[in-house]
């Protein structure tokens, strides 16, 4: 029966009642677990770059100013959230935080920039030890990236060469 | 054992003609065939073993095996096996000949594999350009090893027009999309009309490209691409995040914890259930009934919101690594998400109630854009879409993966092969889908989310996933490689099958039924088009010069 149907359409509607929430005046608080923008905080971070070498995004750069001065770069552009970064690092300098709000028109908002002072392994250069080997960058080379362009840079005996810098694949070299 | 059983029976068939074979598992098969054989053995495997096809891969092995490689691969499902019947194809003269005239379905994976891997499918019925965007020049493969994954090909020519094929006689063309109100997603189909019937069309698709399987081969590594194959499509992509894990899982053969697996399946299901509430919605919505379309979206929110706590996100979930999962399911997100589901069952029966005896929904529905059980078969189709013409095919029961082999659950199927049917398949599969989540939740044990992996994974090693998405088979097939990275990675969305049976589907309807014909496969674009290659300048927005575009998306990007 067709009007019986509709009636009983209408029930489902009429219990419903009001579920608009009252956004944006009052944002509903997010879950425990929610993945908002990474904070990175300076004070714990050892620099092992860990988070730069397993970012999906490719959004972490690494620049090594002097042999004491590494930069960390979070660039906020393309981040997906995901937070492999908070998962890898070692001493837990990164936090998922809370917030979601992130629209702006100035990329400055979102990015940090970590000035760090190194005392690291100076054989390795990294002390991150990796718990798998999926989580290894398999690169000939060493991350020098171009932090005025925004973009990841492998310096290798094999760039000097004109090899590629992995067996399949050209890396996008300054 | 089925698969050595089928192996038996080829080698009978076919003796010589195959060269080696790889029994990995029970439940995978794979076979090497000369390459002047592989058209009757796909015959052989497609129609007398009555297999049903699944994809074509076209591979450059060169760097590793000196030539190409191509994989038709099939899928037994009553015998629950995946077989791929792989060819090394020389590369001098990259060309195989085209299986699409006894494989009907296997036509644009054919056109896939020319235009991306450059070989050339002989003796294919229509050897049309399908997925390189039009300026792209010809004889450029981006998919070859030796074409960098930023690279601009020479003779980039942006002023060539797309060659549209000759209406028949007496039809008037009518242009549905790439924008259109009833589409989410840019594709074109160019309708040949007779009056208000449709008599034919040509798609045009593959507009949003986004080169994932080459950046995946390239630069990311196999913990990153999870998070990639998550973005192929917004409604399904934990179906991508986990179809690509096991895809090589399967190749390295790695077990994942039995938590591990319990929560997949879980996470698994709440998407089938947020998408199927979706899809009614928006199933309502193209035959004009919002009412019902804003009650679905009000049912489906406490999903989105369980998931967003279980996982983070609210669709997102970033799930899977390679050997489990990254979120635990605590005994508090355990009764919330119990409480989630016995909600859902009681506002959604109601809802099934009502619609299943709603006229005006009938009206639209019943009898339009009809998929025989030929259609099915020839053209592959899967999902809701097979299951709603009486061929009960689901991965979770055929190829089970996770923990679906632990779990009871019913196969939904209708008879009618219409709209109307796949309404009432989905519909009723949201009730399968709290099942199987309330069995997840009491059989689950204590235990590790992933497995410890101590070695690098081999390379070479080639490995299979069919995962049930809500709209059909998922099909990931991955081959591993060096460089902490795999060298192949092939994903099939279901929409890739299910969009190829649109011209049949749509073939002496109603113009107006077009919508909903198309809606029903739950058409999903940017699965289909999740390949190759970052090209904003060909056409739509004809109004921005060329340098202008070029300028906005450099900036944007």
């Amino acid at each position: 029966m067709s009007v019986l149907s509709k009636l009983k359409e209408a029930l489902v509607c009429l219990r419903a009642g009001r579920v608009t929430l009252p956004y944006p005046a009052q944002p509903r608080p997010v879950p425990p677990r929610f993945r908002g923008r990474p904070i990175f905080d300076a004070a714990k971070c050892i620099g092992c770059a860990g988070c730069a070498n397993n970012c999906p995004a490719r959004e972490i750069l690494v620049f090594d100013v002097c042999q004491e001065i590494r930069i960390l770069k979070y660039l906020g552009r393309r981040c997906t959230y995901c937070g492999r970064c908070a998962d890898v690092c070692p001493e837990k300098a990164i936090t998922m935080s809370h917030e979601f709000e992130n629209a702006t028109n100035q990329i400055g908002d979102i990015q940090q920039t970590l000035e760090l002072f190194m005392s690291t392994c100076q054989r390795c250069g990294r002390c991150f030890k990796e718990p798998s080997p999926l989580e290894q960058l398999k690169l000939k080379g060493y991350r020098f990236d171009d932090l005025a362009h925004d973009r990841w840079v492998f310096r290798s005996q094999a760039y000097l060469t004109r090899e590629t810098a992995a067996d399949d694949v050209n890396i996008d070299l300054d | 054992m089925v698969a050595r059983e089928r192996l038996t029976q080829l080698k009978q068939r076919f003796g010589p003609a195959i060269q080696r074979a790889d029994l990995p598992a029970e439940d995978r098969l794979f076979v090497f065939v000369d390459a002047d054989a592989v058209r009757d053995v796909c015959r052989h495997v497609f129609r007398e073993l009555d297999a049903r096809y699944v994809i074509t891969v076209g591979a450059d092995d060169r760097p590793y095996s000196g030539t190409y490689l191509v994989a038709h691969n099939f899928a037994f499902d009553r015998d629950h096996v995946l077989v791929s019947v792989l060819t090394h194809v020389p590369p001098e003269q990259p060309a195989l000949d085209s299986i699409s005239d006894v494989v009907p379905a296997a036509n644009w994976a054919e056109r896939e594999m020319r235009d991306l891997v450059g070989i050339e499918p002989v003796g294919h019925s229509y050897p049309k350009r399908l997925v390189l965007p039009d300026a792209w020049p010809e004889g450029v493969h981006p998919l070859r090893k030796d074409f960098a994954m930023n690279q601009v090909p020479e003779g980039l020519d942006d002023t060539r027009e797309f060659a549209f094929d000759e209406p028949p006689p007496g039809c008037t063309v009518v242009p549905f999309g790439p924008f259109h109100p009833t589409l989410d997603e840019p594709a074109h189909f160019r309708l040949y009309l007779e009056g208000e019937r449709v008599r034919g069309c040509e798609y045009r698709g593959f507009m949003a490209h986004r080169g994932i399987e080459k950046l995946a081969e390239s630069v990311m590594t196999y913990n990153d691409i999870p998070m990639l194959a998550e973005r192929i499509c917004g409604i399904c992509g934990c179906v991508h995040n986990v179809a690509y894990a096991q895809a090589v899982e399967s190749a390295a053969a790695l077990r994942t914890p039995p938590r591990a697996e319990y929560i997949r399946t879980i996470l698994l299901e709440i998407e089938r259930l947020h998408s199927h509430l979706l899809w009614t919605g928006l199933a309502c919505h193209i035959v004009g009934f919002d009412t019902l379309f804003m009650q679905c979206f009000r049912i489906r929110e406490p999903v989105m919101w369980i998931a967003e706590k279980i996982s983070g996100n609210r669709k997102t979930y970033a799930l899977c690594l390679i050997g489990g999962v990254r979120w635990d399911i605590t005994p508090a997100l355990k009764t919330e998400l119990l409480g989630v589901v016995d909600t859902l069952d009681r506002e959604w029966r109601p809802v099934v109630a009502a619609v299943s005896r709603d006229k005006n929904i009938q009206k639209r529905t019943r009898g339009v854009g009809v998929a025989d059980k030929t259609l099915v078969k020839n053209a592959g189709l899967v999902g809701p879409v097979a299951r709603a013409s009486g061929v009960a095919i689901d991965c979770r029961r055929d190829h089970p993966y996770a923990a679906y082999d632990r779990l009871q659950f019913d196969v939904v199927t209708a008879d009618d092969a219409d709209v109307w049917s796949r309404l009432m398949v989905r519909m009723h599969e949201v009730f399968e889908a709290t099942r199987i989540i309330r069995q997840c939740l009491d059989r689950m044990e204590p235990g590790p989310l992933q497995l410890p992996i101590h070695d690098e994974l081999p390379a070479g090693r080639m490995g299979l996933s069919s995962v049930e998405a809500p709209r059909g088979e998922s099909h990931h097939f991955v081959i591993t490689g060096e460089n902490n990275r795999p060298r192949r990675w092939r994903v099939r969305a279901p929409t890739y099958q299910n969009l190829q049976g649109i011209p049949a589907m749509i073939k002496d309807q109603q113009l107006a039924d077009m919508t909903i014909s198309l809606g029903s496969i739950d058409p999903c674009f940017s699965c289909t088009d999740r390949l190759e290659t970052v090209d904003l300048r060909t056409g739509a927005a004809r109004v921005w010069t060329e340098a202008e575009l070029k300028q906005l998306a450099r900036h944007t990007s």
